[in-house]
């Protein structure tokens, strides 16, 4: 099969093989062969260039969880303070004058005494005191609200210069 | 079989340390090696550095060497021919900015002066080959190489080696003709077509 080589092809090849012959190595490769058995290649590739690159993964690695755990840690920690955080910037943040309770509202101070079941009933003002009164200050506003704003002693509302009885507040 | 054992002995006191082996084994194989990538490269510089990066391989894992496989020269040989294959294959990666073929025949003017014109033609017809074909008549027409010396290099049948070399041969043929440096009229058909 390989016999059909072209007598000019043969000829062709035949002289450059000549030529090829003559091929010698340069000096500088001489010289860079020498200096390779010489020991200076063996920096092309260092020996323990595989365990150092590994240590330098494993380093990597180990800070990276450690940045991770850290992250997470930090995300933890922001989540449980966040309501807390929220609320706080909430009422920092209200202007003076604000209040939950609508503007127009009226007071009622109703007095109250202790029944024998133990619960604070109201009375007539006018009645004669079987026991020690309190004054129940109800707040009702136009939006149908109704609050108890505080309960006091009736000596220390009177002793405070509170006058009794229905009062308009103020918007 | 004497110069097997030789460069065996030396392949053992390379692997043992002893890197004046290595320089023997360049005194010897060198200028085959050099050769070779020649033939198989468009630049002188190229073949040197390719020749020389086998050496520095071969320093740093003498142990890969297995006499059971082939000889000493038939190791070189394949990995020279390995890393002439992955040189062409990073060369295909760039691309010259100034519109010069990487591919064409770019020698040194001294070196180029110093061949016949039919010379340098052949050589640019043989570089045009593809490389598995190139390397095949580097090695068995250029280098005369045993087949089965050629079969050990490229690991694979002689079988493979003859056909793939009467294949290497009529392209190159072709080529040279078509260069005007081969006359084809009075000859047979290159190819039997069944």
């Amino acid at each position: 099969m390989t016999d059909a080589l072209h007598p000019q092809v043969a000829s062709l090849l035949a002289r450059y093989r000549v030529e090829l012959r003559d091929t010698t190595p340069s000096d500088s490769l001489d010289a860079r062969i020498a200096a390779l058995v010489a020991g200076e290649g063996k920096d092309i590739f260092p020996p323990r260039r595989a365990p150092r690159r590994l240590g330098y993964w494993a380093m990597a690695a180990a800070m990276a969880v450690v940045a991770i755990a850290t992250g997470i840690y930090i995300g933890m920690r922001l989540e449980r303070g966040a309501p807390r955080a929220r609320l706080t910037q909430q009422s920092s943040t209200l202007p003076a004058d604000f209040s939950m309770w609508p503007a127009d509202s009226v007071a009622l101070q109703i007095p109250a005494e202790y029944s024998p079941q133990g619960t604070l009933v109201a009375v007539d003002p006018n009645a004669h005191s079987s026991g020690k009164r309190y004054w129940v200050d109800v707040v009702v506003s136009n939006d149908g609200t109704v609050r108890i704003e505080r309960v006091v002693p009736a000596e220390d509302k009177h002793a405070a210069g509170v006058p009794d009885g229905i009062t308009l507040q103020s918007p | 079989m004497k110069k097997e054992c030789e460069d065996s002995e030396r392949m053992a006191r390379l692997a043992a340390g002893d890197a004046g082996a290595l320089h023997e084994l360049y005194e010897k194989h060198g200028r085959a090696l050099l050769r070779f990538s020649s033939a198989m490269c468009h630049s002188r510089q190229s073949a040197e550095d390719l020749v020389h990066d086998t050496f520095v391989a071969l320093l740093r894992g003498p142990h890969l060497f297995d006499p059971a496989q082939g000889s000493v020269f038939a190791y070189l040989c394949g990995a020279l021919r390995h890393r002439v294959s992955r040189h062409f294959r990073q060369q295909k990666r760039w691309v010259e900015l100034d519109g010069h073929d990487a591919r064409a025949v770019n020698q040194d003017p001294a070196d180029e002066l110093a061949r016949s014109e039919a010379s340098a033609v052949f050589r640019r017809a043989l570089l045009e080959l593809p490389l598995q074909h190139r390397e095949i008549i580097a090695l068995c027409d250029l280098e005369e190489l045993p087949y089965h010396a050629v079969a050990a290099i490229l690991d694979c049948p002689i079988g493979t080696v003859r056909s793939r070399l009467h294949r290497a041969r009529a392209l190159l043929t072709l080529r040279l003709a078509s260069l005007e440096l081969v006359d084809l009229e009075d000859q047979p058909p290159l190819v039997q077509l069944s």
